[in-house]
């Protein structure tokens, strides 16, 4: 009796266990999930934060798009240290062979991008999720500056690998490339949703904590670049039949007429080179820029603007410049293109030589020209002549990653010069604009004609990223021969010569590698582009 | 009890009827007398059987080891106890016989431990083995696991690092699976075994002092493994920590040793001449004039030996061990309290140190009759430690002092550390890497782990026993590091003070609930039967603060309050909890006919809350036979030369569930998501993404074994051997595979991938006397090969990471069907292009020039698609890191009071890749590789040119690669034993030792370490600047009262 009590005990012991059903069950409390995000507005605006977080992250790794776009222009050679790998010689080249090895030059990019546009898809689906309760506006509004972004992201990539696959909605599916007009026409249509539903408020009249928001300007400048992209490098009358040109010049004229913006007086003081005189961020010609702070660490934030650091002078501080990696040393034949009364010269590129720099570390750069980039560049505001307190004293933050420096994607000196080149009545009075401030008293009035519009847009936007799909847009053989160069630059202080050719540049037709990873990956749904 | 007594009195009237009524007597009546003590401890052994050979007459000793017994002359007396030799004494007219057993060594009576019980070593059927308390303390060594290395067949040990209290990798017959990295982009590595202590799972075996150490059982095979069922896929470790025996007087023991450690094998980089001349060559290599003339090299002298400035001469080590064991009335028990400390050989003590306090106590009390026990372990340790950086190239403090050139100097004129970017004239890019060691590693790190258990048993009828434990084990840490302002270079420095803080606790509870049952039918079918279940519950949660600016800048005071920052973003702040909960029932079947034929089987059930629910439970059945041959009557005749031979056959399946919770859900990722509106830098908006990609279906990873092996003993017990051969198949690793980047977030844990591994191991000793001169002779050898399959890719690889060997360098590691885990991948080469003609000839099938911007001196890549182009498709195989064979051997000997003891142990068939220098600077200094340059037509064939672009060393090949095999000197000891010239009653044992830990090493490999634990991501074998292991030279002592 006694040894069949202790049965019981002992069964009962060993299921013990298994009486509680929820023993098993734990919760994450310190982490939302997909399926419990999603609700409020709140949780609305936090994801499309994450969207704009996306949007900064994409320059961050591998080659940025802007630091791309300039090295395979005519602006400047690809440089970087004597010792590095050939990958910014076979970018700026277009040849493989430079550098046979390199199968993912563009990989970081192309996986940010997704990543980006993944956090946009994700939150446009999940807008009916949200309980909008009395703030219905904002959902226009939210789902208006997501695909935007949207728009901006696929249009950079677009530009870059020509042939992408194009997600609306979250997929982990095996997606082929689609055709690019599809692409185009996705970009149209969020940007004239964008337009549509983004309030029309002046510059003047933003608060100025909202600076850096999509607004209904950027999105009606953006539309115009877009057009100008499309219907020159594809040849097509109008943008993926969504856009008219006349829509797109009465975007950018409704900007000129209704958007307070403006030409900042002095070229220079565009640029946080200019020091006390800088015009600062955010000012009355910047239509749109990503912005960045100096919060990055190592430790997953990623805040800052990552890609200027290859501007800059290869790993020696002048100041007032800070060190750099050397990347896209300038092509003398841009610093030759300006007019000596031209004050945007001096203003847009560092001469080593005119300005006396003191430069020792030859001996460790690659494609040296003596010039290099001024709009763009690491600073050094130590003024022990250390190259890498960027943040001002705060001591935090590593020269490579706390470059807090905004990329003024759109200015409004472009909207002027696009509404231009786009047969605005007031065109020549718009070219006027442009030039007279950048020769000031010297200014001369010109025709606004196609050529001169496309020659002072050169000069205007040297090393914004800018350049490179001007050139494409007027067809890929006016861009090839541009391109095309033979001329004699310094590797690690010994002469070398240096070539681009232009049946290169036709060949991949100026689009970039897609990143062989994914295509073996994708079990060769992708496909490479011709010449990579 | 009554009939007991009853039948006593019958056994004794039995007795004397046959002595004095009965029998006829020879020779004459003698009463003998005596005390039987241990060989070993000198102890008095009690219960031991002392019996008239040939005759029906025998009693046993009592507690205090002593014996009375009447015989007569000539009669011989048998001594036999349980664990001991037998010994056999004749006798002859004294009345006075000592006798001194010896412990007896590979009994096949001995039991193992095997999960929820033990077992008789002759009876298991699977792969386990077990290395004995004595044999880890040997080693001197203050982890556990170290003091495995070299006696475990199978068992491949490394450390991450030679870093005192650095973690140790334990591999069970090959890499059973890669890993996945975590949210934070964090690698985790779930391919280690599970440890139990005691019953307790998952305790962490750095805790433990190998002092308190009884035996450690490694469960090899699935079929061993298995009753652990989801936690065993990399194999089992037990661990049983010494408990004392009933009727066993007090001991008390004390040992110590302590030692100096010294860097054994110092790498051997340029010189500041040598180093001149290399970079004079390199730059008329590459169409500059000299930078040096030669009578300013003459002039240059050794300049400054980084490697001499980071190794300290004499770091020390110690350890003390107090223990008292024994038993009183119906109570046994065990208690120590030990201290063990090691400095790092790296720095010295102020950088990188452990020291640690271990207090135990193991009681068990006997509340009735054999009948209920009870009893506790309990465990306290204290540790405390600081070190260097020793991961990967931009976190290992001792890569600096590889790479910085000798021109630099140490301090300035003032005695300071050298600041070479205001006073620098050679590379203002390089800092002194000792500065940088002393300013980056002020860190000083505790924690406190308190576990044991409390346990019943209650066994109500013969062969029935049912034992619940209550287990717990809880741990608190602590941690502080310390950053000041310096400035050393333009890229190392530091402008504000800074501080880390950190806390955690974590607590675990187990209960375990076991029923077995032994009992026979028809007397010759043994059989025994468990069922149990047990339940685990996990609660973690931690804190992390960093802040800037301190009030008092050292590292005494960097505690957050004293940090003054009031801007939000060099604040960092988190803290999170972390639960997880298991829920196991386990069965076991053993059964065997006179024990000639074995069969076991065990089957167990698991849940996690890591999975989703419907995914929750897995199960693991597990079989396995054995036949005794030698039991069989047919074997009588091989008795002379072999004793016992078993040949066992086993399969289990047994699984893999390490994965951070909740890897089935979308995260929704709210910190460092972040964006800056408005125009005041460093006010940033927090946003939100999901993270992950959510997999509902993610269950366990399961690795199923076949083992086969024998075990035999030959010639009188004098040799021993166990062979066993396996094929072990790890499928559904628990990985995040890569998935498409259009996807748009990380990928999820899914379950896809397999390894094979399969091998063979081999373990033999001999042991014998010549007179008084005890020998014994023991090797082992295991051979496995590992091979990926079943990548759910379409290119079937798991990539590895980049940038891991130097700057910007490319992927170099991979898991790829086919190929072994994590194997080397880059361009093979076929040596130097001598002259301009080698480069013209060099062509492919098709006449296309491969390599036409080479130039003499250059490295010849081979083009192995022959498609005239060295590109990514030429890469393949150039390494495996994964050891084919690992062996060892050990010595041991005594002679009186004499005792030698030597271990070695070895690798074979594995390379490891060297970095030590960024192909991306041309001012880093070389390793005397360097000297054997190509310097002109026929000057080398294996190393190329040197220019400043490191145009050879750009891409990774096999340059980088080299042959890893070693054997190691592990351990030599000799020692006297003093007792016998002392001769005090109260003093059991004093033996006094010297000892050498790795005292030499024989390798091809020309790095200070071929033992290389440490690899990023699922990398291994990966050398960027490892901190080597010291060499000791120790004395020691062991003292029992």
């Amino acid at each position: 009796m006694k040894t069949f009590k202790i049965y019981i005990l002992a069964v009962s012991l060993l299921t013990a266990g298994a009486c509680k059903k929820d023993f098993l069950d734990t919760e994450d409390v310190t982490t939302a999930t997909e399926q419990n995000f999603y609700k409020t507005p709140e949780d609305g605006f936090k994801a499309l934060v994450g969207c704009y977080d996306g949007l900064q992250q994409v320059y961050d790794n591998g080659i940025a798009f802007p630091v791309a776009a300039e090295v395979m222009s005519d602006n400047v050679f690809g440089g970087t240290g004597n010792s590095d790998g050939f990958g910014y010689q076979m970018m700026d080249e277009f040849e493989k062979l430079r550098s046979p090895a390199d199968n993912n030059l563009f990989g970081d990019g192309w996986a940010a991008y997704y990543r980006a546009i993944f956090r946009c898809n994700m939150l446009i689906s999940k807008m009916d999720q949200i309980n909008w309760g009395a703030n219905a506006g904002l959902r226009n509004t939210y789902e208006a500056e997501a695909r935007f972004l949207r728009a901006y992201l696929y249009f950079d990539m677009v530009r870059l690998w020509g042939n992408i696959p194009l997600l609306i909605a979250p997929s982990r599916e095996n997606i082929p490339q689609a055709n690019p007009e599809d692409v185009y026409k996705v970009i149209a249509e969020d940007l004239k949703f964008a337009v549509a539903n983004l309030p029309a408020t002046a510059y003047t009249a933003q608060s100025p904590a909202t600076y850096g928001r999509v607004t209904k300007w950027a999105a009606e400048a953006l539309t115009g670049r877009v057009y100008l992209y499309y219907t020159g490098y594809y040849s097509k009358p109008d943008l993926a039949g969504v856009i008219t040109k006349s829509e797109a010049l009465g975007y950018l004229e409704n900007i000129i007429s209704n958007g307070g913006f403006g030409l900042v007086d002095n070229f220079a003081n565009l640029w946080p080179v200019s020091g006390s005189s800088y015009a600062g961020e955010d000012n009355k010609e910047t239509i749109f820029a990503i912005k960045y702070t100096y919060t990055s660490d190592f430790n997953g934030n990623t805040d800052g603007n990552h890609w200027m650091v290859m501007n800059g002078i290869r790993v020696q501080s002048i100041p007032p410049y800070g060190m750099g990696w050397g990347a896209a040393t300038v092509n003398p034949k841009l610093w030759n293109a300006y007019s000596s009364t031209d004050t945007r010269k001096v203003a847009s590129i560092i001469s080593i030589a005119d300005e006396g720099l003191n430069f020792t570390n030859k001996k460790d750069q690659r494609e040296y020209t003596g010039y290099y980039t001024k709009k763009y560049t690491p600073l050094s505001v130590d003024s022990a002549g250390n190259a890498n307190s960027v943040t001002n004293g705060k001591g935090i933050g590593s020269f490579q990653i706390s470059q807090f420096q905004d990329y003024v994607a759109i200015r409004y000196s472009d909207v002027l010069l696009m509404a231009a080149e786009l047969g605005s009545p007031s065109a020549q009075s718009y070219f006027d604009q442009v030039r007279q401030r950048a020769y000031k008293a010297n200014f001369s009035s010109i025709p606004a004609t196609q050529s001169n519009i496309m020659a002072e847009r050169r000069l205007e936007f040297a090393f914004e990223g800018i350049r490179y799909w001007d050139l494409l847009r007027q067809g890929i053989n006016v861009a090839a021969s541009t391109i095309a160069e033979s001329t004699t630059v310094q590797n690690g202080e010994v002469n070398t010569a240096k070539t681009i050719s232009a049946s290169k540049v036709i060949e991949t037709k100026g689009l970039v590698q897609i990143p062989y990873p994914q295509i073996t990956l994708s079990n060769g749904v992708l496909q490479q582009n011709a010449g990579w | 009890m009554k009939t007991t007594n009853k039948r006593k009195l019958v056994f004794l009237w039995a007795i004397f009827s046959w002595l004095f009524l009965g029998h006829v007597t020879y020779g004459q009546e003698i009463k003998v007398s005596g005390k039987v003590t241990g060989a070993d401890d000198n102890l008095p052994i009690p219960g031991v059987s002392v019996n008239v050979k040939g005759k029906q007459k025998g009693t046993s000793t009592n507690v205090n080891g002593q014996f009375a017994i009447t015989a007569q002359t000539g009669d011989i007396l048998v001594f036999r106890a349980l664990g001991y030799q037998l010994e056999e004494r004749s006798i002859g007219n004294i009345s006075v016989i000592d006798v001194s057993l010896k412990a007896e060594v590979n009994n096949l009576n001995e039991v193992v431990v095997i999960g929820y019980g033990v077992q008789k070593k002759k009876l298991t059927t699977g792969a386990n083995l077990q290395v004995k308390g004595d044999d880890i303390e040997k080693q001197s060594s203050t982890n556990v696991l170290q003091a495995l290395q070299g006696q475990t067949p199978g068992v491949q040990i490394t450390t991450t690092s030679g870093q005192p209290g650095s973690g140790i990798n334990v591999t069970i017959r090959g890499r059973g699976t890669i890993g996945y990295k975590d949210a934070n982009g964090n690698q985790v590595n779930n391919n280690g075994p599970l440890y139990v202590v005691d019953g307790l799972m998952g305790v962490d075996i750095t805790t433990i002092n190998p002092a308190d150490i009884e035996s450690i059982d490694v469960l090899k095979d699935a079929a061993s493994a298995a009753i652990y069922g989801s936690n065993s896929a990399n194999g089992v470790v037990l661990i049983t920590t010494k408990t004392g025996k009933q009727g066993k007087r007090t001991s008390v023991t004390f040992d110590a040793y302590t030692g100096t450690q010294q860097v054994a094998r110092k790498a051997d980089l340029l010189n500041a001449r040598e180093y001149a001349t290399i970079m004079n060559e390199a730059a008329i290599n590459s169409g500059k004039p000299a930078i040096f003339t030669n009578a300013a090299i003459a002039e240059l002298g050794e300049g400054t030996d980084w490697l001499d400035e980071m190794f300290v001469k004499n770091a020390a080590t110690e350890n003390y061990v107090l223990g008292v064991q024994g038993s009183s009335g119906a109570s046994v028990y065990s208690t120590s309290l030990s201290y063990t400390g090691q400095e790092g050989v790296v720095g010295g003590k102020s950088l990188s140190n452990y020291d640690r306090y271990n207090f135990r106590i193991n009681t068990e009390h006997n509340l009735y009759k054999d009948i209920i026990k009870f009893g506790q372990h309990l465990n306290f340790v204290y540790t405390k430690n600081n070190g260097i950086g020793v991961g990967n190239q931009y976190n290992n403090t001792l890569r600096g002092a590889f790479t910085t050139s000798p021109f630099l100097k140490m301090y300035d004129d003032a005695g300071n550390f050298f600041n070479n970017d205001i006073s620098g004239v050679w590379n203002r890019g390089e800092a002194n890497p000792y500065a940088e060691m002393v300013y980056n590693n002020q860190n000083r790190n505790n924690k406190q782990n308190l576990f044991g258990d409390i346990y019943a048993s209650v066994s109500p009828i013969k062969g029935l026993t049912f034992r619940t434990s209550f287990g717990f084990k809880y741990e608190s840490n602590e941690g502080r590091a310390f950053f000041p302002i310096y400035h050393l270079s333009q890229f190392s420095f530091r402008d504000k003070t800074s501080a880390n803080q950190s806390m955690g606790k974590n607590r675990t509870l187990q209960f375990d609930n076991v029923l077995s049952y032994k009992f026979d039918l028809a007397t010759e079918n043994h059989f025994e039967v468990m069922a149990g279940s047990s339940s685990i519950s996990t609660n973690e949660s931690s804190m992390f603060g960093s802040n800037q600016n301190l009030i008092f800048a050292d590292l005494e005071h960097a505690y957050l309050t004293n940090a003054t920052g009031r801007d939000g973003s060099v604040i960092n702040l988190t803290g999170s909890p972390k639960e997880f909960k298991q829920l196991s029932y386990f069965g076991r079947v053993q059964y065997n006919y006179k024990e000639r034929y074995l069969f076991n089987t065990t089957l167990r059930a698991d849940a996690s809350s890591r999975f989703a629910k419907g995914h929750r439970w897995g199960y693991f059945p597990s079989f396995s036979a054995g036949w005794v041959a030698t039991n069989e009557s047919f074997f009588a005749n091989t008795r002379n030369w072999l004793d016992f031979l078993k040949v066992r056959a086993s399969w289990g399946q047994v699984g893999n569930q390490n994965i951070a919770p909740y890897q089935y859900l979308a995260p929704i990722q709210l910190t460092t998501t972040n964006y800056i509106f408005g125009t005041t830098e460093g006010v940033l908006t927090p946003g939100a993404f999901p993270k992950r990609l959510a997999n509902e279906d993610i269950k366990w990873e399961t690795s199923e074994q076949t083992n086969i092996g024998f075990d035999a003993r030959f010639l009188n017990g004098k040799l021993n051997s166990s062979f066993d051969y396996y094929i072990k198949n790890t499928k559904d690793w628990l990985i995040a595979a890569p998935i498409l980047n259009t996807a748009g977030a990380d990928a999820p844990v899914i379950n896809g991938g397999d390894v094979k591994n399969s091998g063979v191991e081999l373990a033999l000793n001999y042991s014998s006397k010549v007179g008084k001169f005890n020998y014994s002779v023991g090797a082992n050898g295991a051979y496995n090969k590992n091979k990926v399959g079943n990548i759910p890719t379409a290119d079937k690889i798991v990539h590895g990471d980049v940038n891991l060997l130097y700057v910007n360098a490319l992927e170099f590691y991979r898991a790829e069907n086919g190929y072994p885990i994590g194997y080397f991948r880059g361009y093979k080469t076929a040596g130097i292009f001598q002259t301009e003609a080698d480069v013209a000839a060099y062509r492919s099938t098709s006449g296309k020039v491969i390599q036409p911007t080479a130039a003499p001196g250059d490295v010849r890549f081979v083009d192995r698609n022959d498609d005239g182009v060295i590109s990514d498709a030429d890469k393949t195989l150039i390494g495996d890191p994964n050891p084919h064979y690992t062996y060892g051997l050990n010595f041991s000997a005594n002679y009186k009071g004499f005792d030698f003891y030597l271990l070695a142990s070895g690798v074979a068939g594995n390379q490891i890749i060297q970095s030590w220098r960024n192909p991306s600077s041309s001012l880093g200094n070389y390793s005397a590789a360097i000297l054997d340059r190509w310097h002109g037509p026929g000057s080398s064939n294996r190393m190329p040119r040197v220019t400043e672009d490191n145009r050879n060393f750009a891409q990774i090949s096999d340059l980088y690669v080299q042959d890893g095999d070693f054997l190691r000197i592990s351990n030599v000891t000799i020692g006297y034993d003093f007792t016998k010239l002392l001769n005090k009653s109260y003093l059991a044992k004093v033996r006094l030792y010297a000892a050498a830990l790795n005292l030499f090493t024989f390798t091809k490999y020309d790095g200070m370490d071929p033992e290389i634990g440490y690899g990023e991501g699922f990398s291994s074998g990966v050398d960027v600047g490892y901190y080597p292991r010291p060499r000791t030279f120790m004395l020691g002592a062991n003292i029992r009262f």
